[in-house]
This record gives structure tokens, C-alpha cells and sequence, in this order.
């Protein structure tokens, strides 16, 4: 997964900030457009997964990589 | 007491039952006034079914914080569903939060001794559950302050100040059961402290 349209950095920061942060980025998208998050809040795969879920907004993919956790939603 | 049905317990459950009469008591006596004899002893178990499950007493304190934290609190209904104010988020959060502390009071007693005790690696565990209201007040403010709804303030002392209220809240209404203010429920109390707290940012 590298393609996005938008990137987010909520690194250091616990929930509720990334999530409330990328509600704010995924409104300032298009339909069908894509937006990478790095958050380091082990709580926050829960939250996207949860998120997601919620607002109908895929969540392309949840990874983590060297201690980050990084997400790909693309907005419905 | 040690009794049949404790011996019919599955592994899972008996690390859990240890995990529940260890929070209980570290949250009477703290991580140093507790000894390995009188967690086997709540129990009715031998200390050598206790370290088949954990290494240690640091092991099993850990094990406690990680139950709570499995127990984490949701923001995600919060957010999603709230308006985009910083008030309505933020009574919403706290709403939340004191949830979650009033169906768990030991967490906060274990908070409390963590403090005392400077435990480097508790303290962080719990200063990391405030990082809630932290961050999200600084981050908060600091954005109100760039759009100019908001005079030059301290954004993160404002925040600590709002942590500060807040426990003392919650030590008043859920541990000490005083009789100051008992005129104010906790829901009253955090009404007015919530209100005086956006009243006295003079937000425009």
C-alpha cells in the first residue's frame, strides 16, 4: 500500500486526538480518495478498525512497522 | 480458601482469578504492601501455582495493568457522533472516562500508590491514560488560538489544570465519600466544572 492523497501524522498522540484528527482530514477528501495515518497509540488499531466501521469508510489496510502503526482509509 | 472447585479451574481462569484478587489488593496496599503469601492466600492457591503463571510480583502487576487497559476506554462513539465543538467533545470524553473510573475505583487507588511509590514504568501507564484530555485540550486550544477564537493562553497548563480538577473530582465523589460538597452529585459537580472551565477561556 503506498498511494494516497493525504497524509496524516498522529504520532505521540493518545485516542481520541488521531481519530478526531482524521474525521477532520477525511471530510477535506473526495469519495473514493485515500488517506495514510501514522499514529504510535497501540489503542488506535481498535480505534480505526472501530472507526471505519462506524462512519462506512474503508480501512484499506492496518500495519505496523518498527513501533508505528500505520493506516490506509479510503473515504465512501 | 483453597476449595474443590478452585482445583477445577482452567488455566485461563486461574490466571485470572490471580489477576483479580491482585488488583484488589494492590489497590488497599499498593505494589509494596502486598506480599506473594497474601494474593496465594486470596486465592487458595500455593505460591507455586502463582509463579506457574507469573515470574514475579512485577510480573502479576503488570498482568493487573494490562487488564485495564484491555478494559480501555472508547472515544470512537464520542467522536464520530459529537459535533465538532471543543465543549461537546470534551464533556463527551470526560463522560467517558469518569464511566470508566466509577465501574473500576481501584484503578484509580492503584494510580494513587503508583504516584507514592515512583514506580517509573506504572507512573507512565497512568500519566499515558490522562494524555486523553492532555492532548486533546492542548491540541484543542492551540487550534482556537490560531483562528483567533482564543486570546494567548498556556494551552498545556490549561490542560494539566483541567487533569488537576478533574482527579480532584473524582477523589472527592468516588474514594473519599466526604461530606464536602455533598450537595453536588458527580454528575453536578463535573457539570459546573466543565462550564467554569470553558466560561474562564473566554472564547469568542
Amino acid at each position: 500500500m503506498s498511494s494516497f492523497d493525504s497524509e496524516l501524522d498522529a504520532k505521540g498522540l493518545n485516542c481520541p486526538l488521531p481519530i478526531l484528527r482524521a474525521k477532520k482530514a477525511i471530510a477535506a477528501l473526495a469519495s473514493g480518495q485515500t488517506l495514510k495515518i501514522e499514529a504510535t497509540d497501540p489503542g488506535s488499531v481498535k480505534d480505526f478498525e472501530a472507526f471505519c466501521k462506524q462512519t462506512g469508510n474503508e480501512l484499506l489496510s492496518s500495519a505496523e512497522e518498527g513501533g508505528n502503526f500505520i493506516f490506509f482509509i479510503k473515504k465512501s | 480458601m483453597a476449595t474443590a472447585s478452585n482445583k477445577r479451574l482452567s488455566a485461563p481462569e486461574r490466571r485470572s482469578s490471580l489477576i483479580t484478587a491482585a488488583k484488589s489488593l494492590f489497590a488497599d496496599k499498593g505494589f509494596h504492601g502486598v506480599s506473594i503469601d497474601e494474593i496465594v492466600n486470596a486465592v487458595g492457591v500455593s505460591p507455586a501455582i502463582l509463579y506457574r503463571h507469573f515470574k514475579s510480583k512485577d510480573e502479576l502487576y503488570d498482568a493487573v495493568l494490562q487488564d485495564f487497559s484491555c478494559q480501555r476506554e472508547s472515544y470512537v462513539d464520542t467522536i464520530v457522533n459529537s459535533e465538532a465543538g471543543f465543549e461537546a467533545i470534551l464533556r463527551g470524553i470526560t463522560r467517558v472516562f469518569i464511566d470508566s473510573i466509577v465501574s473500576q475505583p481501584d484503578l484509580l487507588k492503584i494510580e494513587l500508590y503508583s504516584i507514592l511509590e515512583g514506580h517509573q514504568a506504572h507512573r507512565e501507564f497512568f500519566l499515558n491514560r490522562w494524555k486523553t484530555f492532555t492532548d486533546y485540550i492542548e491540541y484543542s486550544l492551540n487550534e482556537l488560538q490560531s483562528k483567533g477564537r482564543l486570546s494567548k493562553i498556556d494551552s498545556k497548563a490549561s490542560a494539566l489544570m483541567y487533569q488537576g480538577m478533574l482527579r480532584e473530582v473524582l477523589l472527592l465523589k468516588c474514594l473519599q465519600q466526604s461530606e464536602h460538597l455533598k450537595e453536588y452529585s458527580l454528575e453536578e459537580l463535573l457539570d459546573k466544572m466543565i462550564s467554569q472551565f470553558i466560561n474562564s477561556l473566554e472564547l469568542n
